[in-house]
């Protein structure tokens, strides 16, 4: 009987397939940084490392030939990195306070809606953040301190604050919970308030993850494109104050992409090169700061609380008013960030409501009147390709790291890290890789197909971290059942542990599609940005976010803009009502639609019996 | 590659398992201590003891359920009819089927009962629907389940309460036709009227096939069983007759647990 041979190899033919799917994520963040800086060579050898890197003057083009070193990226690398460091000083800064408040200081009632506040946030699209930065920050900057224009490094800098404060505030909230309960109540024994207790022994404890999510929320402003490409400015020219039209690294690979040629291109994909080290740098930072330092703060803190001094009371009784002070500022930071989105969503709705109408949604698209058609068109394609990709990889992916790898082995961390870096890849890199690799070397042109593709490398990271959680949320219980009725590993985990972890997978598709629905930047290379309706997935075509940047860069659409971010504010809002509903509703609804299904079918069965 | 051997179990002989000098480790930990015993077929054998002493650990060698343990180190013998399970040529897919298990916690799947129960035969190859409604219905009825679920099977099982869930478990085990069923405290998350109902439920299958149980109810192992086992930190203490047992223990420490002065 070869039946149980056969069924064993299976078993490991399944597991070599899981694996891969596993190795997969180390395989495209190697694809993408070896590719890009492939491309980058030409450049950086005709250039020279040194004069691209240090070179201060940018004029790429061939009026220019007479310059010397007119390939110089200084001027944006310290525009990106004061921009970057003004959104932390805002958004930094208030997404800490936040997370400190709601952890702290926040009445239970109004926990809940503040989360969903800070998801809401992390939800917007890039570009609605640059238009809402482009008509009412800039303005209200303008009107402030009486500047002639108030684009430049300040705006940038609170816009990408908006945009990294989830990030930051969601790190720290984690953070902030993993600290033992004792320490904070340790010190209130001890005669600290809830508020010294809090700013002086769980927020220290917590320090490292805290900082954690400071530097990856300011990796994200570093690698933010369409955003702040609204307000910016756009000179590539050294900052001088916080009016000074700058260009970032970013902004200049996808505003001089569409024309550049020759040596120009190779210079802009170079810029890419440097853009990703300077992510990846941060990145490894992160990797590197994370674990060792823990254990020694955690050990601090919990000296702090355990030996007082014999004059124990006066560490806490000193700084009492300063930590006062500072619960405050908490307080303080939580409304105006609840202020802000308020601020986003109202402006926008008012003014973009007016103009929706079917005839805008779903119209023919011509010269009499642009519609969303082609972006409902191209949007939906571009989720149904990605998702076809990435759900089967990062499915499987997730079963080898929660099913058939050992917890926190060498190998998963591994995969852990490069997944984890995979998505903190800035959107313009996976555009610009997209564009090198799947339109070009591949000629598939740019297409639809060619932005599904790039986009399921984008997603996949939320595919493998939605669909992991749940699946370790199994209970364990259900796979000793499945086993000890004598199944193998491979079956016990594709029939019970897999459909167990439905909601998982459902909202890592939620999750994906938000994040489609609102991609720009990987797109406009990649899938194109156009305004007509595809024919086919071989066409160029523009999604949703993509399509009002087309209408915000054309005066004469601002209406269409308006009317676009008001759409895109609505799926945002859906989107997050669906991931709650998912993780509140489904266990019980899913499986009583099973249920139902199987009653139909042997209903059938009798009737033919 | 053809296997030589393959494994056969033969349940006709009078001892359905036979542990030998069987000692295991979870790392450096000696969680089972030179353990000898046998259970007899058509019988029903408590394993009893206080928290902590191995009985389910036991019960988990038995079905090689400590396979899945990292560090867990067996050594011994263990013959489930009359085949060495440690045995590197062992197919453990087809030791479970004929060693089923009921866990402490009812752990029905997210599915309909009819799934439920149809898991395991599907597993073995039983695809056609007339064969599988009929060991639905079988198992249901040895677990005397079918009068009260026969309308409903297309029900979730996650809808049924505590008691059902156990006997649908035990209904789900017996689906792969076991000869041997392993029970781990199946009682002691359930109601008295539950609890009643699964040991009537025992007295009834060891006509069938034989029990082994663990139970932390000193008077269940008394009221059911053949034979008792009595553990004590990893040790077995005392093995043989469960009226004798009860009645006159040989050693002070089952005296001293049996009439509850420590466990
Ligand atoms: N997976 C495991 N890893 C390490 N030690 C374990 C494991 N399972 C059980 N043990 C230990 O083995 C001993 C016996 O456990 P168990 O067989 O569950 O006891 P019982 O079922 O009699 O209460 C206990 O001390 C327990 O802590
Ligand atoms: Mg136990």
């Amino acid at each position: 009987m070869g039946s149980n041979s056969t069924k064993r190899r299976g078993d490991v033919a399944a597991k070599v397939v899981f694996a891969a799917s596993a190795a997969f994520s180390v395989f495209a963040v190697f694809a993408i940084v070896f590719y890009i800086i492939y491309e980058s060579i030409p450049a950086l050898s005709e250039i020279g490392v040194f004069n691209f890197i240090f070179g201060t003057v940018w004029a790429p083009t061939k009026e220019f030939l007479a310059i010397p070193d007119r390939f110089g990226v200084l001027p944006m690398i310290v525009g990106t990195i004061c921009v970057s460091l003004g959104a932390v000083l805002i958004g930094g800064t208030m997404g800490v306070f936040s997370a400190i408040c709601l952890k702290a200081f926040c009445p239970k009632k109004l926990k809940g809606p503040l989360v969903a506040v800070i998801n809401f946030l992390a939800g917007i699209p890039s570009i609605v953040y640059g238009f809402f930065g482009l008509v009412v920050i800039v303005p209200a900057l303008m009107e402030i301190f009486s500047v002639a224009s108030g684009k430049g490094v300040l705006a940038s800098s609170i816009i990408l604050g908006m945009m990294i404060l989830p990030t930051v505030t969601s790190m720290t909230k984690d953070a902030l919970d993993a600290v033992p309960s004792s320490y904070y109540e340790g010190a209130l024994a001890l005669g600290a308030t809830p508020q010294q207790a809090t700013f002086k022994v769980t927020v220290p404890a917590a320090k490292s993850g805290i900082i954690t999510g400071v530097v990856l929320g300011m990796g994200r402003a570093v690698g933010e494109t369409m955003a702040v490409m609204v307000v910016a400015g756009n000179v590539a020219a050294f900052p001088t104050g916080l009016f000074s039209n700058i260009r970032t690294l970013t902004i200049n690979m996808v505003i001089e992409m569409n024309y550049a040629t020759g040596l120009h291109r190779q210079a802009l994909i170079a810029t890419g090169s440097v853009l990703l080290v300077i992510v990846l740098a941060l990145n490894l930072g992160i990797g590197i700061a994370r674990r060792p330092k823990k254990y020694r703060e955690k050990k601090r803190a919990a000296k702090l609380v355990a030996e007082p001094q014999p004059s124990a009371p006066p560490a806490f009784v000193k700084s009492g008013r300063g930590c006062t002070v500072l619960k405050y500022l908490s307080i303080v930071c939580v409304a105006l960030v609840a202020l802000a989105l308020l601020t986003l969503v109202i402006f926008i709705l008012v003014k973009g409501l007016p103009h929706i109408d079917l005839q805008f949604l779903f119209g023919e698209s011509g010269n009499e009147g642009m519609t969303l058609r082609p972006a409902f068109v191209t949007t939906g394609l571009l989720i149904l390709i990605a998702l076809a990709i990435a759900l089967p990889i990062g499915i499987c992916a997730a079963i080898y790291l929660a099913e058939y790898s050992k917890r926190n082995s060498r190998m998963v961390r591994v995969i852990r890290l490069f997944t984890e870096t995979l998505s903190g890849m800035p959107s313009i890199i996976f555009g610009f890789f997209g564009m090198l690799l799947f339109c070009e070397f591949m000629q598939m042109r740019t297409s639809i197909l060619a932005g599904g593709i790039t986009l399921s490398l984008m997603i996949l990271p939320t595919v493998i971290r939605s669909t992991e959680e749940s699946l370790l949320s199994v209970d364990n219980s259900l796979r000793e059942a499945s086993l000890a009725l004598g199944a193998g590993k491979l079956r016990t985990t594709l029939r019970v542990v897999l459909p167990s972890a439905l909601s998982g997978i459902i909202t890592a598709i939620i999750l994906s599609i938000g994040r489609i629905v609102g991609e720009s930047a990987a797109l406009i290379y990649t899938a194109g940005a156009v305004p007509y309706e595809p024919s086919g997935v071989m066409d160029a075509g523009s999604s949703f976010a993509v399509m009002m940047w087309l209408f915000a860069s054309e005066g004469l659409y601002i209406d269409y803009a308006y009317a676009t971010a008001a759409v895109l504010l609505i799926v945002v809002a859906l989107i997050n009502v669906a991931v709650w509903l998912v993780k509140h509703r489904l266990a019980v609804k899913a499986f009583g639609s099973s249920g139902k299904r199987a009653e139909r079918k042997t209903a059938k069965i009798k009737e033919a019996k | 590659m053809k296997q030589t051997t393959q494994t056969v179990f033969d349940f006709s002989g009078e001892i359905a398992v036979k542990v030998q000098s069987l000692n295991l480790h979870y790392n450096s930990f000696h969680a089972l201590k030179d353990i000898n015993c046998e259970m007899r077929r058509n019988a029903i054998t408590a394993l009893i003891g206080p928290s902590g002493c191995g009985k389910s650990t036991l019960l988990k060698t038995l079905n090689r359920m400590n396979d899945l343990v990292e560090g867990c180190k067996i050594e011994g013998t263990v013959c489930v009819g009359g085949v060495n399970i440690y045995d590197k040529r062992t197919d453990v897919s087809l030791l479970r089927k004929n060693m089923g298990m009921v866990f402490q916690r009812p752990n029905p799947f997210p599915m309909s009962i009819y799934d439920n129960i149809a898991y395991g035969p599907r597993t073995f190859g039983v695809r056609k629907k007339s064969d599988l409604g009929e060991i639905v219905e079988n198992s249901l009825k040895a677990a005397n389940l079918w009068d009260e679920l026969k309308d409903q099977l297309h029900k979730s099982a996650l809808a049924l309460s505590g008691g059902q869930q156990q006997r649908l478990c035990i209904a789900r085990a017996l689906a792969i036709k076991p000869e041997i069923l392993l029970m781990d405290e199946p009682t002691s998350a359930l109601d008295p009227i539950s609890t009643g109902k699964i040991e009537e439920l025992c007295e009834k299958l060891k006509e069938e096939l034989t029990v082994v149980i663990v139970t932390h109810n000193m008077q269940q192992a008394a009221r059911i069983s053949d034979d008792t086992a009595f553990f004590l930190l990893g040790e077995l203490i005392e093995f043989g007759n469960t009226e004798k047992i009860f009645a006159s223990p040989e050693k002070e420490q089952t005296l001293n647990y049996i009439s509850g002065r420590f466990g």
